[in-house]
């Protein structure tokens, strides 16, 4: 295969709160080829989101990548090495940011939010607002510019486009206005759009047109997406590879059939076991039991241990890293220790008693039992 | 043309409300203990004197007669005379209000001059050395009355120093030969400017304070929220993302402060001109209390809500400028 677009290597991500650090992202690595639609799947809290932002370095205070390295069509976005003093430093290849606003945000990566409500400005027309990032991201005249936000309203679905382009953004609805946003990415022609858990604030028919429109654009334009989502229905339909992201950690990194039909770990299990499906009753589904820990507190060896079903002794002390375990290309990889990769005792450690690991929240389960 | 349409209802709508303050108005003058005639005439009165002076400012009269006169004397700009001046009301105000409105008008601007960039400029250099200067001295500004810092000012300036002119002020639009140390239109401009500075500054810091504090929360709040982060995202210059896609909404807030902060000025106006001796209409509102001059308690009265209402119309219609969302219902 060739060369990726986007490379992630590593990457970590810490807050520095009064309560401590927080390792929002601690060490995961994946990349994106070309025209590939790759999803970030996860509970929230998992760092999807701060991962996605630290792509274009737009994590702000007190929030800082500390280390890995982060590569867009052979150029270093970010490279952060730790010095021998223990702190974190970007190393020389680190593009300046000045080059980065100008040559790569909005130019070559761009990015929809998660609440098309809070992301268009309210004092400011909808046209008046995507003329001004295409101006500024395609070295249009004011005049080129304005057709081209219209003609771009035109293509993401929003009738009479014209009459539209002068309203303000409280005049649309949340639907219309993630049309208008992505009208906004497509209009920059980047090589690369982050879409931010794009459809979670719309009703489920406004999200499969979306859905739907986003594929079809992304057929045309053959842009490459980073997909984050905690649906796993989203997943299904619309993703070429997955990362599955638990507490910071990636845990499981797959095509999408392969994750589906050969699930490798644990928690996609109990990802995939908690959607609602046609062939399942309602009994049958089975909600991942307990509240994903806190980062600024994770347990320890494998962070999944305190809710997995299938959590052994061994699991306690190893925090496994994300290995191939299948076999295939692109590779199949997952971070648990019950696969013949690790080499790590986990069939002759006894199992964890699930119920005692969870502590209260069985209690408020009531009579149900775990197996 | 909703925002056209929106102020006009906003003025319209002005109307009832005028017309509550000068009913309420009337009452409380009514209500109050005392009359003007016991005290123009003295302890034990002649009661033919009594009725006299009565009938003569229509005191006789049942009070909702009263009240409906005054309206009608009103809507055709006259308040009445003045029991202690024994001039019309109208007349006394139009002598006092310009340096009321000279002394109000120059420290608000002063405020806003000075309160948003410094706001600005503290957001975004937010807890470096220039926002913690910023936040003490506005933090020390809206914890000090306005009397104090006048009487410190005059203490500095005009007693130590002897630069600055303690007492009174003199209009800008005064003709030189009326103004002492000028003799042409320029020096009265300085000796004008001269006398207006401590009070300005006196009346104005609370104001400045005020909101430089507002201004700069509601920049950092504006600074963090969704579209100003899309901005960045999409490779807006930090200079232009502060004057273009944050300064406009930061200023919502801002805009209400300023409006509220009308109703502490009046009050600080009467502080003010008394320190610095105005004859503006704080002092006039004041003595003519004292004096229980009821015709010239109402008059000043109803102008300082005018004042106010027209205040509170011009927040309201800048507030709809700003944001689309406010005159949106007014739309055809
Ligand atoms: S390593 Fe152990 S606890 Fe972690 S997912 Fe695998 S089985 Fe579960």
């Amino acid at each position: 295969m060739s060369d990726p677009l986007l490379r992630v290597d590593d990457l970590q991500v810490q807050f520095f709160t009064e309560d401590g650090v927080v390792r929002a992202v601690d060490g995961i690595s994946f990349d994106v080829h070309e025209g590939e639609l790759v999803g970030l799947v996860g509970e929230s809290g998992a760092g999807k989101s701060v991962a996605v932002s630290a792509i274009m370095r737009l994590i702000e205070s007190p929030g800082k990548i500390v280390g890995g390295r982060i590569e867009f069509d052979g150029e270093t976005l970010v490279e952060v090495e730790t010095g021998p003093d223990g702190d974190p430093y970007r190393t020389e290849a680190t593009m300046p940011d000045g080059e980065l606003r100008e040559r790569i945000r909005g130019r070559e990566i761009a990015i929809i939010f998660q609440d098309p409500m809070e992301s268009l400005n309210p004092v400011f027309t909808v046209g008046g607002q995507l003329r001004e990032f295409i101006e500024l991201n395609r070295d249009f005249s004011e005049r080129e510019a304005r057709e081209e936000a219209v003609s771009m309203l035109r293509e993401v679905g929003i009738p009479e486009p014209e009459a539209r382009y002068g309203d303000y953004p409280h005049q649309f609805s949340g639907g219309m206005r993630q049309r208008v946003l992505i009208a906004m990415a497509l209009a920059c022609e980047p090589s690369l759009i982050i879409a931010d858990e794009p459809t979670t604030a719309l009703d489920v028919t406004v999200e499969a047109q979306i859905l739907d429109l986003v594929e079809d654009l992304q057929d045309r334009y053959g842009t490459s997406f980073v997909w984050v989502t905690h649906d796993m229905g989203v997943v299904a339909e619309i993703c070429d590879r997955v990362n599955v992201m638990y507490l910071g950690e990636i845990v499981e990194q797959a095509p999408v059939d392969d994750l589906f039909y050969e699930t490798k770990h644990p928690y996609t299990a109990a990802l995939l076991d908690s959607v609602p499906r046609p062939d399942q009753t309602v009994e049958e589904l089975n909600p991942i039991k307990g509240v994903m820990p806190e980062a600024i507190d994770p347990p320890s060896g494998c962070r999944f241990h305190t809710r997995c079903p299938e959590a052994r002794e061994a699991c306690t002390t190893t925090n496994p890293d994300c290995r191939e375990v299948g076999f295939g290309d692109p590779p199949h990889r997952a971070a648990c220790i019950k696969h013949d990769a690790f080499d790590a005792a986990y069939s002759g450690s006894p199992p964890l008693d699930a119920a005692a690991q969870q502590g209260f929240d069985v209690s408020l389960s009531g009579g149900e039992t775990d197996d | 043309m909703s925002l056209i349409r929106y102020s006009t209802r906003r003025v319209l709508q002005a109307v009832p409300v005028l017309l509550g303050v000068v009913a309420i108005t009337f009452a409380l003058i009514n209500a109050a203990p005392g009359n003007p005639v016991d005290i123009m005439l003295g302890p034990s009165p002649n009661q033919a004197a009594v009725e006299t002076l009565k009938a003569k400012y229509g005191l006789d009269q049942p009070i909702h007669i009263r009240f409906w006169k005054y309206l009608v004397n009103l809507v055709q700009l006259d308040m009445g005379r003045s029991i202690y001046y024994d001039a019309p009301v109208t007349a006394k105000i139009a002598q006092r209000l310009p340096a009321t409105l000279l002394l109000m008008g120059s420290s608000f601007a002063f405020a806003i001059a000075a309160a948003v960039p410094l706001g600005v400029v503290s957001a975004q250099r937010r807890n470096k050395p220039t926002d913690h200067l910023t936040r003490v001295v506005s933090l020390v500004g809206v914890s000090t009355p306005s009397f104090w810092i006048g009487l410190v000012l005059i203490l500095v300036f005009s007693f130590h120093l002897g630069v600055l002119p303690a007492t009174n002020l003199v209009m800008p639009w005064a003709p030189p030969s009326a103004v002492a140390g000028a003799s042409t239109r320029l020096g009265v401009l300085v000796v004008a400017g001269e006398h207006l500075l401590l009070p300005m500054l006196s009346l104005g810091t609370l104001q400045m304070a005020a909101i430089t504090r507002i201004e700069r929360s509601s920049m950092l709040e504006v600074l963090s929220d969704d579209y100003v982060r899309l901005a960045r995202a999409y490779g807006v210059k930090e200079r232009t993302i502060l004057r273009k896609h944050a300064f406009r909404n930061a200023q919502l807030p801002v805009i209400t402060i300023i409006g509220l902060q009308l109703t502490t000025a009046i009050g600080g106006a009467v502080l003010t001109e008394t320190v610095f001796e105005i004859n503006g209409m704080g002092r006039l509102i004041v003595s003519s209390i004292s004096r229980q001059d009821f015709p010239l308690v109402m008059g000043t009265t109803l102008v300082f809500a005018f004042v106010f209402v027209v205040g509170v119309i011009l927040t309201d219609i800048s507030y709809a400028y700003v944001d689309p969302r406010v005159s949106y219902g007014d739309q055809e």
